[in-house]
């Protein structure tokens, strides 16, 4: 965040953010309200277990699997799930699909309601303000900003997450990967085509994994 | 009662997350296809209802169901179930004729947030 409070005050390495994060942890844990361990096992769960490989392997299986899409576009939630991903800030998922004609692209203008099961914990700039008050009244600007240029005759839908339902895009199969292998297919899904604000590019000839 | 969450169970509690979706049986007040305005209210406390679509017109897109009501269940007047809908509102509805003719912005809204138009 480039909040400019947010810098190491004087005679301490940590910043204040992380001063006053550190005081209410040892507040809650002193007074028994929250397990230390708990915690370690919450904070490994999003670092190594729980991200955007999950998101990906769920793109990739409907980019391979045209079966598999429909049910994946028809009940989010029932599909995810055949591929063990569920639970927590994805127990209703809906899943919209990109197409030459269509882009979609997914914010939360109230807070940072965020598909955690399939993308884990959403990025700064997700929760940031900006994104927030941005995505829906200019995002074809936002969108050039991040790079993608939307053309005239496509439309852009901004699914603004203001319920307990989550969100996850399927963006476009760049072409030039016809055959690939599912796991080479999840290798170039990006967390940030899944939200909806950049593209998939196929690697340049030779790039392949 | 003190509930204590212990790193035995992170897994399991994670696993089975909060789920909002109802089982009432509740009558819906609208379908999809009904036009429907956002009621213009000014919540002093929480609501799901964001300003900038507050009195502004739309469609009913999708039907997902029964949910709990998150401006009543926030403010500790219970889970009050009812319809939740995605709602497409054109965004030259929403921000003027400066905004694309094409682009629309779809949000998710309650019954109570809804009036038909």
């Amino acid at each position: 965040m480039s909040d400019h409070h947010d810098h190491a005050e004087e005679g301490s390495p940590l910043t204040e953010t992380e001063l006053r994060v550190r005081a209410l942890e040892s507040l809650l844990v002193e007074k028994g309200l929250v397990d230390p361990t708990a915690l370690d096992a919450l904070i490994d769960t999003y670092e190594t277990k729980v991200g955007p490989r999950n998101g990906a392997h769920v793109v990739a299986h409907a980019w391979a699997d045209p079966a598999y899409k429909v049910r994946l576009l028809e009940d989010g939630s029932k599909a995810i799930a055949e591929l063990g991903y569920m639970g927590r800030q994805g127990e209703d998922m809906v899943v919209l699909e990109n197409t030459p004609k269509v882009h979609n692209m997914v914010v939360c203008t109230l807070c940072s309601c965020y598909p955690w099961p399939v993308l884990g914990l959403p990025p700064v700039w997700y929760k940031s303000a900006p994104y927030r008050s941005r995505a829906v009244l200019d995002p074809r600007g936002v969108l050039r900003e991040l790079g993608v240029e939307v053309p005239e005759d496509v439309e852009v839908r901004v699914w603004d997450s203001t319920s307990e339902v989550r969100y996850l895009v399927i963006p476009e199969r760049p072409r030039g990967t016809e055959g690939w292998s599912e796991a080479e297919l999840a290798g170039i899904v990006t967390r940030d085509s899944m939200i909806g604000v950049a593209k998939v590019q196929a690697p340049a000839r030779g790039g392949r994994r | 009662m003190r509930r204590l969450l212990r790193a035995a169970d992170v897994g399991q509690v994670l696993l089975k997350g909060g789920p909002a979706r109802l089982p009432d049986d509740v009558v819906p007040r609208f379908k999809p296809g009904d036009r429907v305005v956002a009621r213009n209210i000014n919540s002093t406390g929480h609501t799901r209802l964001p300003r900038y679509a507050r009195g502004k017109r739309g469609v009913v897109d999708r039907d997902y169901g029964v949910f709990v009501f998150a401006d009543a269940s926030a403010m500790g007047r219970g889970k009050q179930p009812q319809h939740l809908y995605s709602v497409r509102f054109a965004a030259r509805e929403l921000w003027g004729p400066e905004a694309s003719a094409r682009d629309v912005v779809f949000i998710d809204l309650w019954d109570d947030h809804l009036d038909p138009a």
